[in-house]
């Protein structure tokens, strides 16, 4: 669809210059672009980055959501948004994959070398923040001898590190705001540097700060599109986001996430508990199916390199050692960023997450499933491969009936273990983005601030699936191995 | 023609030369014990006539077997030959039964119905006939070695290899395996017995072999070789052990 659409918008640009038209445009510029309406745009997303983009009930909503819809409505095109992440949204814009990105996107120069950037729909900025019963620090001058938390690589970080000779305090990096905050409130440290709206967003909703000192100008954020393409997408944003800032739906829409104080709906554990129901269970789905699929292949991959380790060949036993000893020494969580982020840089070939989650899990699980296949094929007396041989079975029919029988009853406790360990491996995944359980939890209060509630949830949820499934492996591994 | 034929046979072991240049005729129905210090060599010239061990060296001819032929499938060669260990070796993930019938079904020698049958009467001819149903684990040692010669007997061999198939037993277990084996000479099976049993290789020997540091010493009828044994090592061992 909107591909014909680009086509046309192509065939109308070529005749606008041909015809001298060129004029046409600017004199339409505050009626809707008659180029975008009934078309429908993709637009690619963060999963989550409050108060611009999260999940309320399962439902994308923030300030980029609200401002997209509304400015297609007034303009006469349909949006669907894909939540993909941040990185993965600006490579799918780079390959065509959407049409358009909104993601609380600053608007840099290396951005801009590769995209079309809309007119800044936001002024971002860095504003100090403090603990609500706080008394002493209403200004940088009071942070001598203190230390304070930023994220780690942000523009708050550059900031406080930009002042904090001067002030003579010390800033300590921390991954993401939920924590910082945490870490505020707990006393570690006296005061948090955070991207204004987030900071605004978290305070409206009871996360136990304030802000004493005003926000510091930054960066600016906009609206993108791959550099060429969607023109007219890109003007349509454009008008439509200076209709909204004339008729004041723009300004409602700020106040609705950063000013009006949110009904202090502390829910109690057991609202939390229901409220993040459907998100854990969704994660929970994918932490399933992640370790379903990886302990397969990696099963697979275990008795064909565990054969391998017990070949005469040496060619094959050197495969299986290398495999072996890559996997197993090397972190987990490399691997993960390097089949996600660094393959496909490689191959020039975008890998979707669950690909690369599964990828890694499969590898990883499948190292030690060569270490266990081998195990217990050498744990098998060699009398056994003996008497098999002497009694004319060849090797093929000794390894299947004599030998794996026996190896298979000594392997499976330490598959069974694989299997656990992968399961909690996955978790490990959120940090690639896969939006399993542990990623939900975080996202979860990422919004709410309820981190450890929230934890304590996430954990317990871990904790009974493996046992049950600890508990059905022994009961099959009694069952047929006894 | 000779049953089993070895010329020369030579193994090492990387720099440990264990079998020094054999050479045994064995007719058929021969009934053959050998005899000599531990590490002397017997089990490898024993794994060697099944090529169960490669040879280094020499020419073995089993049942008209060249095992040196590159085109001689040992499978099938082994089928000729039962093997009988120290430590029985038996499936214990399978029954006594299972463990007799898996050699002829899986080669497709016979129905799993004839299988059985066999299994059944090789069963009864070592007296185990209420031992079918049994996990090895489950049976006493003597009783493990009797089934594993009837595993062995099941895929019909015509030669049987025995590797002190009787040490690792009770006293008063002995007897009962050596019963079988003495039964199956009468029956005229060609044998090659290791064994620590004087008394026994005595008694069903057609002709002993005494090896010792991987030669052959000395052999020849049990009363030439334990009533008059003409080599210092031989009287040494024999002294040792009678
Ligand atoms: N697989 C092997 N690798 C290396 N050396 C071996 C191997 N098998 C046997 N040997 C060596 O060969 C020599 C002879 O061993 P063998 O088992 O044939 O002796 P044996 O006469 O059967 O002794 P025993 O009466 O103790 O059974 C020993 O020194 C032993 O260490
Ligand atoms: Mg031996």
């Amino acid at each position: 669809m909107f591909r014909a659409g680009k086509l046309a918008v192509a065939v109308t640009a070529l005749l606008a210059l041909a015809g001298g038209f060129v004029g046409v445009s600017a004199a339409v510029a505050s009626q809707p672009q008659a180029a975008v309406t009934g078309e429908t745009y993709v637009i690619g997303t963060d999963t989550t980055f409050a108060p611009f983009e999260y999940r309320e009930d399962g439902e994308l909503t923030g300030i980029d959501m609200d401002l997209i819809r509304d400015i297609a409505a007034n303009q006469g095109f349909t949006v669907e948004i894909k939540s993909l992440g941040f990185d993965a949204a600006l490579q799918a814009l780079q390959s065509n994959q959407v049409d358009g990105v909104i993601a609380g996107m600053s608007i840099t120069d290396e951005r801009e070398l590769i995209f079309d950037f809309s007119d800044p729909y936001f002024d971002s900025g860095v504003q100090m923040a403090v603990a609500e019963d706080n008394t002493e620090i209403t200004q940088y001058s009071d942070l001598a001898g203190e230390t304070v938390v930023a994220k780690r690589g942000s523009e708050g970080e550059t900031f406080a590190n930009s002042i904090k000779d001067e002030y003579g305090f010390t800033v300590k990096a921390l991954a993401d705001s939920a924590t910082m905050y945490d870490d505020v409130k707990a006393g570690n440290s006296v005061a948090v540097f955070d991207d204004y709206p987030v900071l605004a967003y978290g305070i409206n909703q009871n996360n136990g700060l304030k802000s004493v000192t005003e926000k510091e100008q930054g960066s600016s954020y906009g609206f993108a599109v791959n550099k060429g393409q969607n023109p007219e997408l890109l003007a349509a944003f454009n008008t439509g986001l200076a209709e909204l800032k004339s008729n004041g739906e723009y300004q409602t829409i700020l106040d609705t996430y950063l000013e009006q104080p949110a009904p202090a709906v502390a829910s109690g554990f057991f609202g939390l508990l229901s409220d993040s129901m459907p998100a854990l269970m969704k994660g929970l789905g994918l932490t399933l199916l992640a370790t379903g699929l990886s302990i397969l292949i990696a099963l697979v991959l275990g008795v064909l390199f565990g054969f391998f380790t017990v070949s005469a060949s040496r060619v094959l036993r050197g495969i299986a050692s290398v495999y072996v000893s890559i996997f197993r020494g090397t972190p987990l969580l490399v691997q993960a960023f390097f089949f996600y982020f660094g393959l496909p840089q490689l191959t020039g070939q975008s890998i979707d997450v669950l690909t690369a989650g599964v990828l890694t899990l499969s590898l990883n699980a499948g190292a030690y499933m060569t270490e266990i296949v081998r195990g217990g094929i050498q744990s098998v007396d060699p009398g056994q491969t003996e008497a098999g041989r002497s009694l004319g079975l060849g090797y093929v029919t000794t390894m299947r009936r004599v030998v794996l029988p026996q190896a298979v009853k000594i392997m499976t406790p330490s598959f069974i273990n694989q299997f656990v360990m992968t399961l909690k491996d996955t978790s490990l995944l959120a940090v690639i983005g896969f939006a399993e359980l542990t990623y939900q939890g975080q996202q979860i209060y990422a919004a709410n601030f309820r981190t450890g509630e929230t934890l304590l949830i996430v954990a317990a949820l871990y904790f009974i699936v493996i046992n049950l499934l600890t508990m059905l492996s022994n009961k099959l591994d009694k069952r047929f191995n006894k | 023609m000779s049953k089993i034929s070895v010329q020369g046979l030579r193994k090492s072991f990387g720099s440990n030369a264990v079998l020094k240049g054999l050479d045994v005729e064995i007719a058929e129905g021969e009934v053959v014990c050998v005899i000599g210090p531990s590490g002397s060599g017997k089990s490898t010239f024993l794994r060697c006539l099944n090529k169960l061990d490669e040879l280094s060296a020499g020419t073995v001819i089993v049942d008209g077997f060249n095992l040196n032929d590159k085109t001689v499938d040992l499978n099938e060669v082994r089928q000729h030959i039962g093997m009988v260990f120290q430590h029985f070796n038996l499936f214990p993930h399978m029954t006594v039964l299972q463990n007799i019938m898996l050699a002829p079904t899986e080669l497709k020698k016979q129905s799993k119905a004839d299988a059985r049958a066999t299994a059944l009467k090789l069963l009864e001819r070592v007296g185990l006939s209420d031992k079918a149903d049994a996990r090895p684990a489950q049976l006493s040692g003597g009783q493990k070695q009797r089934v594993a010669i009837a595993r062995s007997l099941a895929v019909n061999p015509d030669i049987m290899l025995f590797d002190e198939a009787t040490s690792a037993l009770d006293p008063e277990m002995v007897g009962e395996v050596l019963q079988v084996i003495r039964d199956l000479a009468a029956e005229g099976m060609t044998m090659v017995v290791v064994t620590h049993e004087m008394g026994f290789a005595r008694e069903v020997a057609d002709r002993v072999i005494f090896m010792a540091d991987g030669v052959i010493v000395e052999e020849g009828t049990p009363a030439e070789l334990f009533g008059n044994p003409q080599q210092e090592r031989t009287q040494d061992f024999l002294s040792k052990v009678l």
